[in-house]
């Protein structure tokens, strides 16, 4: 029996890799040429009609900026998602949380403090670099959004009292990720107004690197603002009903 | 290199699957991501190896150890 249960696991992995195998070897094997076409198109003009140095930032803002908005609302309904659990879960334990982790002021270190609070404001100013500088150097909303999320997740553990900066609140958090999509879709909105479609650069006469910076920092700040948010939220009910 | 990072992967991966306490399986999985950040820089992807770090060594630990500290031990004798 228990070498029946030992064996279960590695069976379904032999048989994952197997199926895998079976579903990869057409790919690998055929004599069908690999498809080089949109690599060596975006190769030539991808920073011509982009403006934009890296071309991984021309491809997810400019050429295939559905699928980024779509990103983003997966990202916003799974943050919504959590947020209603870790809600649920201080609701059904009530303030027992407190006494059963040893409260707040027993777990601070003056280690945790010094490095934590030292260490967040530089991750946040590279996270804004990463944010900001994506049309150029690797990087670009999301990356930075998430480095950006660091920072803050850092800043939260090195304070000292509840009162930490207010960037650190949950309701300052929620608000900046609100506003925030909010003006994404005001922004992919505008085309519609101008009159070069939904998506479409808002400026006619503008370069479309303009609108890559704008939607990296917008999504940055969103991304940011949701993970951080979640972090935060479980950070707090950890320690303190919120 | 490459094989000697691959190979790290899976001895990783293997142990955070084998081990009994939670928490070092945790600690392996961000130890794994971070070697899978270091193979995507060898493969010049730098914007999938920012990602990697900064999400599967980062936020995806904070959000494991959390949810470990949440829930309580099934076996109290380890």
């Amino acid at each position: 029996m228990r070498r029946a249960q030992a064996a279960g696991p590695i069976l379904g992995a032999l048989s994952l890799m197997a199926l895998s195998a079976l579903v990869l070897w057409p790919v690998v094997a055929g004599d069908s040429p690999w498809p080089l076409a949109p690599g060596d198109y975006l190769e030539a003009r991808g920073q011509a009609e982009s403006g934009a140095q890296n071309l991984v930032s021309a491809i997810y803002l400019g050429y295939r900026a559905y699928d980024t908005l779509g990103e983003a609302i997966v990202l916003l309904v799974a943050v919504t998602g959590a947020i209603g659990m870790i809600a649920s879960a201080g609701d059904a334990r009530g303030g027992a949380a407190d006494t059963r982790f040893g409260g707040a002021a027993r777990r601070r270190t003056e280690l945790l403090d010094v490095v934590t609070g030292k260490l967040g404001p530089v991750v946040l100013v590279f996270g804004v670099y990463v944010m900001m500088f994506g049309h150029i150097s690797p990087g670009g909303g999301f990356q930075g959004g998430v480095v950006v999320a660091s920072g803050i997740v850092f800043l939260s553990l090195g304070r000292r009292s509840s009162h930490g900066p207010r960037i650190t609140r949950a309701g300052t958090l929620a608000a900046v990720e609100a506003l925030s999509f909010l003006v994404i879709m005001l922004a992919v909105g505008l085309g519609l107004v101008t009159g070069s479609g939904f998506m479409g650069n808002p400026l006619p006469g503008a370069s479309p690197v303009v609108s890559i910076v704008v939607l990296n920092a917008l999504i940055g700040l969103k991304v940011g603002a949701g993970i951080s948010l979640m972090c935060v939220a479980m950070l707090a009910e950890a320690n303190e009903p919120w | 290199m490459v094989e000697f990072i691959l190979g790290l992967v899976v001895a990783l991966a293997v142990y955070s699957l084998r081990s009994g306490d939670l928490l070092h399986g945790v600690l392996a999985l961000s130890g794994l991501s971070l070697l899978c950040a270091m193979l995507f820089f060898l493969f010049e992807a730098p914007d999938v190896a920012i990602t990697e770090a900064a999400v599967g060594a980062g936020v995806s630990t904070v959000v494991y150890v959390w949810a470990i500290k949440a829930t309580e031990r099934k076996d109290k004798a380890q």
